[in-house]
């Protein structure tokens, strides 16, 4: 057994940061992460940072000060979002968002600027004014190398206070009497399990793509990290919100990322056409519209049989030129010349939405605290409640440094008023690492028919075709059916190759394959229960949203999975015209 | 007419259960399979599960699938399969766990040994904006250690950092806000430093992002009077 003050699960953007933070409060951190964390999938996230930032562009006469900017920003993500965010978590997130900024620049991200020495800053989709900082295209590759370089310093300067375990699969979230008491982690090359004890945990295991096919995420996201703390009974909010991003290669799904449509770029269908023009919801942003109607307007454009070869559009480059795409989408062009055969700066590359983000999570408030004492969470796998129910570009990155940073801060509190006091008992930790180890025998000894990749394949056809852009209720029904049988057979019927626990890939691909389905499950059945179309949950059979604004908290008991409502917090009113008006017109 | 399938051999071993590598040969279809990546992908889900390597984000950002095909070096997830046998075998230089996955360790352990962050102190407070730009292309190394493994040095000399964490060193050296620059010259000036690197451009050919790894430490010898 292994006993710390923090143990971190997940050493991507947040969980990195939240180290950071905890270090510098003087506590003894672990954290566990199944890959190395320069191997996180936050390096994918290219579309910058969105902060307001005090000297981030000369005043000019016109600039309203920055308390004005920053309400700009509130309300932006606030309309981006269709007024689903809480209050007080979207603004503690924009107020702290410089702070974020300028740390990362002390500690050496080299954030692009202007001739002048200024903040290069970009105008995204959906908002008012250019606030994405950015590096190029390459922001998350620059943001997560500045924050592990710095996890280095602190492990060559403060030996004792932080330790990675790479390559250590967590299993199990241990809590005994409503508080954490740690997790129950493998080691993959040697498949040995153990329990590692904590006075707080903070959780930032990071993103659930996986579950669908077509998904811009890592291998990596496959939602087993959801899952776990899901199964130690902690509630999850708005899980039926998935962000979808327009800009996919077909086939692959690597995204091109939005900082292209930011840039310039054009959408056309098959003749041609700025497509997006002919829909209400996108005609006077074109394209600089919310992510979930670009989204919409692509697969309509592609129903109506003006796609490009059934279910692409085209992504039209050319007219940056082609030192602008060099200068300022080095990776974007990388991408497409290596995984789409195509130079963008002389020809159309065609591009389809695919699964992107999830806004969904563990549900915490400002102080990113969940349900479970001791247990606070940050990044993607959280829900603060800041993005609502579509997330604006940029905002994610943001959130998760934000809270990565609180986590860190309401964790440290909490570990030293709860110094002295016993986490857990030794029979808790006894009992619970005989029975994952059950568990795992049990999983391999099973003498089954069915491979884990037949099973993954089935769910994430399911989940492309009946929980993407477009649910109704029957497909959704269909989905949960389908996803309650491949539970049951992954759990009776499968088949491993390998019999052994050390470095046995078919295991881990099995385990990560049960966390999916459970994730899968969730999404499905928030899904069905939204009886309503709001931001990027669009439901067929309910095309418009109800009178009320309200987060779902979802909680899954044995195997039971229990959903109830609670009124966003927001002292804002509902402004109909914006979000439902919209969602109306375009029926 | 064109082959329907895939040749692949790919190296296994299990370092506490077989005394010596194999190459296992598998065929598979072509549809849907298009890089090395794709090829150990679809073995995995459906000849033996437990063929063992790294992979993420499949895209050549991460640098986790950095493996030796068809007589170079590079990310599995960017080297198309050509017609006739594919080869496949794990990063050299680097101790086997199992089948193409490595133990890294020694790698990090040179990169990290080069102090890979800024250090700045109050004369170098402040933005540095004059070689931004130039400083923007400095940090594309993506440390997958395909140039590591490809130079003929680090497997000579132990003690040698390696192209990567030159490329490192390098990064810093470019950063006007960087207070130890001396320390760091000093760091890699010595014995087994820089000067061990005999020009032989393994690396740039190993390079899978194109960071020229020899050019960076030639950019450092010349720092260093």
């Amino acid at each position: 057994m292994k006993a710390f003050d923090i143990v971190i699960v997940g050493a991507g953007m947040a969980g990195m940061r939240a180290a950071i933070g905890a270090v510098r409060r003087d506590l003894r951190v672990a954290v566990i992460s199944k890959v190395h964390p320069l191997r996180s999938p936050g390096l994918s996230a290219e579309e910058g940072l969105n902060a307001v930032l005090h000297d981030g562009r000369k005043a000019s006469g016109k600039d309203p000060a920055v308390p004005a900017l920053m309400d700009l920003h509130i309300k932006d993500a606030r309309d981006c979002g269709y007024q689903f965010s809480d209050d007080a978590p979207l603004e503690t997130m924009v107020q702290r968002a410089p702070g974020v900024v300028r740390e990362l620049e002390r500690w050496g991200c080299p954030f692009s600027l202007e001739k002048d020495g200024q903040y290069a800053l970009r105008r995204t989709g959906a908002v008012s004014r250019p606030r994405n900082l950015h590096v190029s295209d390459k922001t998350g590759h620059a943001v997560l190398y500045t924050l592990y370089e710095q996890c280095v310093r602190l492990r060559q300067n403060k030996p004792d206070k932080l330790r990675f375990f790479e390559e250590w699969l967590v299993l199990k979230l241990l809590v005994s009497g409503n508080a954490a008491a740690g997790v129950i982690a493998m080691q993959m090359d040697s498949g040995k399990t153990e329990v590692f004890q904590a006075k707080s945990i903070i959780w930032a295991s990071g993103g659930s793509g996986r579950v669908y096919g077509s998904t811009s995420n890592a291998l990596t996201s496959t939602g087993l990290g959801l899952a776990v703390p899901v199964s130690a009974g902690v509630t999850l909010q708005d899980m039926e919100f998935v962000q979808f991003g327009p800009t996919q290669l077909p086939g692959s799904h690597i995204q091109i990322t939005e900082a292209a449509l930011a840039e310039g770029a054009l959408l056309l269908n098959r003749k041609g056409e700025r497509f997006l023009a002919s829909y209400n919801d996108s005609r006077e942003e074109m394209e600089l519209s919310p992510r979930d109607v670009i989204c919409r307007n692509i697969y309509r454009e592609i129903l109506a049989g003006r796609g490009i070869d059934a279910s692409c559009v085209h992504l039209d480059m050319r007219t940056l030129g082609r030192r602008k795409i060099r200068a300022i989408l080095p990776v974007t062009r990388e991408l497409c010349r290596k995984h789409a055969g195509a130079d963008p700066a002389s020809q159309l590359i065609p591009v389809r939405p695919g699964q992107n983000y999830m806004i969904g999570g563990i549900h915490t408030n400002e102080k990113a605290e969940s349900d479970i004492n001791g247990l606070f969470a940050a990044g993607e796998c959280a829900n603060p409640g800041v993005h609502g129910a579509n997330a604006c570009e940029g905002d994610p990155l943001t959130e998760a440094l934000v809270f990565a940073e609180i986590a860190a801060d309401s964790a440290s509190k909490y570990a030293v008023q709860h110094r002295n006091r016993k986490h857990g008992s030794e029979t808790l930790f006894r009992n619970a690492l005989e029975e994952e180890e059950n568990k795992l025998t049990h999983m391999l000894t099973v003498k089954g028919e069915v491979r884990t990749a037949e099973l993954r394949n089935k769910m994430q056809e399911l989940m492309d075709r009946h929980a993407g852009v477009f649910r109704d209720g029957m497909g959704l029904v269909e989905a949960a059916k389908g996803i309650r049988e491949l539970k049951k057979t992954l759990a009776e019927d499968l088949h491993t190759d390998g019999k052994e626990r050390r470095a046995n890939p078919g295991l881990t691909e099995a385990l990560e394959l049960k966390g999916s389905l459970e994730i899968a499950d969730i999404i499905v059945q928030a899904a069905l229960s939204r009886n309503e179309s709001i931001g990027v949950h669009f439901r067929n059979d309910f095309p418009a949203p109800k009178g009320r604004r309200r987060h779902s908290l979802i909680k899954v008991r044995k195997t039971k999975i229990r959903i109830r409502y609670t009124g966003v917090k927001s002292r804002h009113k509902w402004l109909k015209e914006i979000a439902p008006g919209k969602l109306a017109e375009k029926l | 007419m064109k082959a329907k399938t895939w040749k692949i051999s790919v190296f296994r071993f299990d370092p506490l259960k077989d005394t010596e590598h194999r190459f296992v040969k598998y065929t598979i279809p072509r549809s849907g399979v298009r890089t090395v990546l794709d090829a150990l992908i679809y073995i995995r889900d459906h000849e033996d599960d437990t063929l063992a390597f790294r992979a993420s984000c499949r895209q050549g950002r991460c640098g986790s699938c950095a493996v030796h095909c068809n007589g170079r070096y590079g990310l599995a997830c960017e080297m198309p399969l050509k017609s006739g046998k594919n080869t496949i075998r794990p990063l050299a230089q680097l101790p086997v766990i199992r089948d193409l996955v490595v133990d890294m360790e020694p790698f990090w352990e040179k990169y990290e040994s080069i102090k890979p962050y800024l250090v700045r102190s109050s004369k170098t407070a402040g933005r540095n904006y004059r070689n931004r730009r130039e400083l923007e292309k400095k940090i594309d190394c993506i440390l997958c250690g395909a140039c590591f493994s490809a130079c003929l040095m680090t497997g000579k000399n132990p003690a040698f950092h390696g192209p990567a964490a030159y490329v490192a060193v390098n990064r810093f050296l470019h950063d006007d806000s960087d207070a130890i620059t001396g320390q760091r010259l000093a760091m890699v000036k010595g014995e087994n430093g820089v000067f061990r690197c005999h020009n032989m451009f393994n690396c740039n050919e190993a390079c899978p992002k194109n960071v020229e790894p020899a050019e960076n430490i030639l950019e450092i010898k010349k720092n260093i009077d």
